[in-house]
């Protein structure tokens, strides 16, 4: 695996112009974390009526084999001619749950790139690079025309080329898992982003981040109010890149005391054929309690325990750990 | 290739160093405390794949947990929330080994990264540098149990050559009492040691001191032992039979009759010998009886001057009233009493530079001597001894003391003990190494307390036995209290459960908590070992012994009831002339005393005439016939009165 200080030294053989950057823990995702803006969005109901409320019924089931989740890391190495090469790693990997204990589903995923804008370097340059790296080598202006020379922007471009290839990667363990699996797997995210995940019943997708919320009005009272084992009506999630997918809110913690986003996951699932639109409430309760029953143990100490399932800090750890 | 058990983790904060390594395992892997374990380097030195063995010494275990109050949360703060958790949190098993070998031996590096493996029999081999004295043709070992871990059954040699000597000698062993370890161990490795030590090293006997309970007077009797032990027995290629040879010494009783053993079923006598001493087997251990203000310098001169001039020879004085031969200590009384009269009638105070109190007080202390040792003191002289001069390869020769007083066991351990070095020392005593087992050494080599005689015998030979073949086997429930250079000369050390007070004394620091832990509660018939090849302790099973346990014995064959004096006397007489009667005793005793009796008994047994019944009559007097009176028809005539009669009757 390519590290800061490799790339660092070899492109400093490679382009004795290029500076190297100052390394440390600190990582773009962290840095620039909260970026996008806050949006709501008027979603349609899936399930009978306005957007309310519905206590989850039953206990609390466990019904996950395996759960999926990826990361990404990246910094910037160097800088030519002030144009930032920034260096990425991106990892995924499915955990699956045997008799309580979580081991390895088939082979974690990893990659190492190189990203720079090909616009702003001298050809000479990206010649260069491209001759030492290969594939490794992405360039973050193909294809954006909107490309500027502002260094935050260009870090900015190779931070979301990152992210697009650690989704590549959860993409693949996904697909894989529903081509050999019929158990449902845990996938931490949205689903929609592949089609072949998006409509297999044996995936769930689980987002943490309520940047978009799907309610606006009286429904985003009702989504910011429910409690513990709570869930909100189903609705539909469209995009135009992406697969339509149903999805509902759940509370797993009881917000009193906290925000009122504490707790508060947002499930995608399959959307439902038009035969199977009616029973689309049995299938949020049955899957709500699947992610109630994840609730313990906790998965501090992340600081996005309200939220996170313990496999998926499993799958964090996991990917940390071998990096 | 076996399975990969762990694997080799170093951080900054816990690094590997040349005596230390760490690894991880799965959570149900095989490993504990005292395993065995092979490490296979992931990069050669030198052009060699380094191998590195270890014994773990310390397990950690934990988990992601950053705070228990997390899994309080986590279950609402009730324990028994169990269903609330579907998933286990992630938890590592972390083990900490000690290094004993390196292979190759240079050069010495840190333990490096790569596999860990469950040691298999030759890797256990290797690693305890047992390769050293298993090669054939030099085979020098003794199995002393057998390791047992994860599938492995190894069994574990000592060195013949570290345990009897002449490299290094002697075993300690500690343990609490009451688990049948000390003495059972001893009992197990003695069969071993009979069994494989080494024919080009010569003879081996053993002489045990029985010294409480029945524990060795049944080591000729079969025992029942399990399949497990069976098992034991075959992996050490030992046969699982009670000792073939063994010979039983006790003294008498008080009564001189009755032998002061638990072993006095008619049934077991065959092999059990009386054990006295007279006169002069005592004083020339009077030191071992007498105490620092008993001898001071001049009781000590007079003492000497005695067994120089007095003992065993014609003894005549102008002051005495007769010439003396003092053979017993009757005969000494009875010269002290000549002494103290002569100089009573002289008026005087000193006899021959001797002080008339010095010589009141030795004749108090060593009259004293035959009371406190009664029954193994003979005040006749007489003497059953050890067979010093033939003792027997593979025997063991039992001295029960444990029904003594403590002066004469202490008497017993210090003659015998310094009889077998003088034999060996002039190299006639019948077998070239003697093992001498000694239980409860917290007694005779205390840590602190009096210089005794029995300590600086005890010292001596752990630091010069190995040289002679005089090899000092002693148990005791508390090593810490043993004279550190008793315990320190031993090369083999032994250590049964543990008793946590003892565990914590400095003595054991050098263990780790863990392998303390394991030492409080070692099971029976488990042994931790320490041995000249062994860089670090190793845990080892032990069969029980196939005999009989002096419970058992005791049960089976109950003592024999204390017999008359003709009785025992004719009993032991029978052991050399079968055709005695106790009608016959009766006959030739009808006129003697008890004491008569017994010393003909004594000088017969010592004797051992060819004509037992002739040479025990000669002591005594004939027997008048009986005849009937008979009364004379008529009566005397009185006698004729004298005519000259000048008083006029």
């Amino acid at each position: 695996m390519l590290t800061a200080r490799t790339v660092q030294r070899q492109l400093a053989a490679l382009l004795p112009e290029c500076r190297p950057a100052g390394t440390g823990d600190s990582t773009l995702e962290i840095a620039g974390q909260g970026m996008d803006a806050p949006r709501l969005i008027s979603a349609t109901m899936l399930e009978g009526g306005p957007l309310c409320r519905r206590l989850v019924p039953g206990a609390p089931t466990p019904g996950f084999r395996a759960f999926l989740d990826g990361t990404q890391r990246s910094e910037v190495v160097s800088y030519v001619a002030g144009v930032p090469l920034v260096l990425g790693h991106t990892a995924a990997v499915i955990r699956e749950r045997r008799a309580g204990r979580m081991y390895t589903w088939g082979a974690p995923l990893s990659a190492s790139r190189v990203y720079g804008p090909r616009m702003m370097l001298a050809r000479a340059a990206w010649a260069t690079l491209a001759a030492a790296y290969g594939d490794a080598l992405v360039d973050t202006s193909d294809g954006d025309a909107d490309v500027t020379s502002h260094p935050l922007a260009l870090r900015d471009a190779a931070i979301h080329r990152v992210q697009g290839h650690r989704e590549a990667l959860e993409w693949r363990l996904a697909e894989a898992w529903c081509q050999r699996e019929d158990d449902p797997l845990f996938i931490d995210g949205g689903i929609s982003g592949s089609e072949a995940v998006a409509v297999s019943p044996a995936t769930i997708g689980v987002v943490k981040s309520h940047r978009t919320l799907y309610a606006e009005g009286d429904a985003l009272v009702e989504v910011l109010s429910l409690a513990h084992r709570e869930r909100s009506s189903v609705f539909r999630v469209t995009s135009p890149k992406r697969t339509t997918v149903a999805s509902w809110y759940l509370r797993l913690r009881d917000p009193e005391g906290h925000d009122p986003m504490w707790g508060l996951i947002r499930v995608e699932s399959a959307h439902p054929s038009a035969d199977a639109v009616d029973r689309i409430g049995e299938r949020a309760d049955e899957v709500s309690r699947w992610i109630l029953a994840e609730s313990s143990p906790l998965a501090l100490p992340d600081a996005r325990w309200d939220k996170m399932v313990y496999g998926i800090r499993d799958c964090e750890e996991f990917l940390r750990a071998t990096r | 290739m076996s399975e990969v058990l762990g694997r080799i983790v170093a951080t900054e904060r816990r690094p590997n160093t040349p005596h230390e390594f760490h690894f991880w395992t799965a959570l149900d892997s095989p490993v504990g405390i005292g395993t065995i374990v092979r490490v296979d380097a992931r990069d050669g030195v030198n052009g060699v794949m380094p191998h590195v063995y270890g014994v773990v010494t310390e397990g950690f275990s934990w988990t992601d947990l950053a705070s228990p109050l997390h899994d309080v949360m986590g279950f609402d703060g009730a324990p028994g929330n169990a269903s609330l958790q579907q998933t286990q949190r992630a938890e590592i098993r972390l083990y900490t080994a000690a290094v004993l070998r390196h292979v190759p031996e240079e050069p010495l590096q840190p333990v490096p990264m790569g596999t860990v493996f469950l040691a298999d029999e030759a890797d256990v081999e290797t690693a305890l540098r047992m390769d050293a004295y298993l090669a054939e043709g030099a085979r020098t070992g003794i199995p002393i149990g057998v390791y047992r871990a994860g599938g492995t059954d190894a069994p574990i040699y000592l060195d013949a050559d570290f345990l009897i000597g002449p490299e290094a000698a002697h075993l300690n062993i500690t343990g609490v009492s009451g688990l049948a370890t000390k003495t059972s161990a001893v009992e197990w490795l003695l069969q071993s040691i009979f069994t494989h030590f080494p024919a080009q090293k010569g003879s081996v006997a053993a002489v045990c001191f029985n010294v409480k309970g029945p524990d060795l007077c049944f080591l000729d009797q079969p025992g029942e032992i399990g399949d497990a032990d069976r098992g034991l027995y075959e992996r050490c290629g030992v046969s699982p039979e009670p000792f073939a040879n063994v010979q039983y010494f006790a003294p008498y009783k008080s009564d001189g009759v009755s032998l002061n053993t638990l072993r006095s079923n008619e049934a077991l006598l065959d092999n059990v010998t009386a054990l006295t001493w007279g006169l002069r087997e005592v004083l020339q251990y009077a030191e071992v009886l007498l105490n620092k203000d008993d001898i001071d310098a001049k009781a000590d001169a007079l003492i000497d001057f005695i067994k120089e001039n007095v003992l065993d020879k014609r003894f005549a004085d102008p002051m005495l009233e007769r010439p003396h031969t003092v053979t017993s200590f009757a005969d000494l009384d009875a010269w002290f009493r000549d002494v103290l009269r002569g100089l009573e009638k002289k008026d005087d105070q000193s006899w021959r530079t001797h002080h008339v109190a010095t010589i009141r007080k030795v004749r108090n202390r060593l009259s004293n001597i035959s009371l406190r040792c009664k029954g193994l003191v003979a005040d006749d002289g007489a003497t059953s001894d050890l067979p010093f001069g033939s003792f027997q390869d593979r025997t063991v020769y039992v001295i029960d003391v444990a029904g003594l007083e403590e002066d004469a066991q202490d008497l017993i351990f210090a003659r015998v003990v310094t009889r077998l070095r003088e034999h060996l020392e002039k190299r006639d005593l019948g077998v070239q190494h003697v093992v001498v087992f000694v239980d409860e050494l917290n007694k005779y080599a205390p840590a602190d307390g009096p210089d005794t005689y029995v300590r600086k015998m005890l010292l001596d030979i752990a630091e010069r036995g190995r040289y002679l073949g005089l090899v000092l086997f002693a148990a005791q429930q508390f090593r810490s209290q043993v004279h550190r250079r008793v315990v320190g000369n031993s090369g083999t050390a032994l250590y049964g459960r543990m008793d946590g007070d003892e565990l914590a004394t400095p003595g054991y620091a050098v263990l780790s908590p863990a392998i303390k832990t394991k030492l409080a509660t070692l099971e029976k018939g488990q042994l931790m070992v320490r041995h000249p090849h062994f860089t670090q302790p190793i845990f080892v099973r032990f069969p029980r012994p196939s005999i009989m346990r002096g419970g058992d014995g005791v049960s089976r064959y109950p003592q024999a009831a204390t017999p008359s004096l003709h009785s025992a006397v004719l009993r032991t007489l029978r052991q050399m002339d079968p055709d005695l009667s106790l009608g016959w005793l009766q006959d030739v005793t009808i006129l003697a005393t008890d004491d008569e009796i017994l010393r003909a008994r004594n000088d017969v047994v010592r004797t051992r005439p060819g004509d037992v019944r002739k040479a025990f009559a000669s002591h005594f007097r004939s027997a008048v016939a009986p005849r009937t009176a008979t009364r004379s028809t008529a009566p005397a005539p009185l006698p004729a009165m004298p005519t000259d009669d000048p008083y006029g009757f």
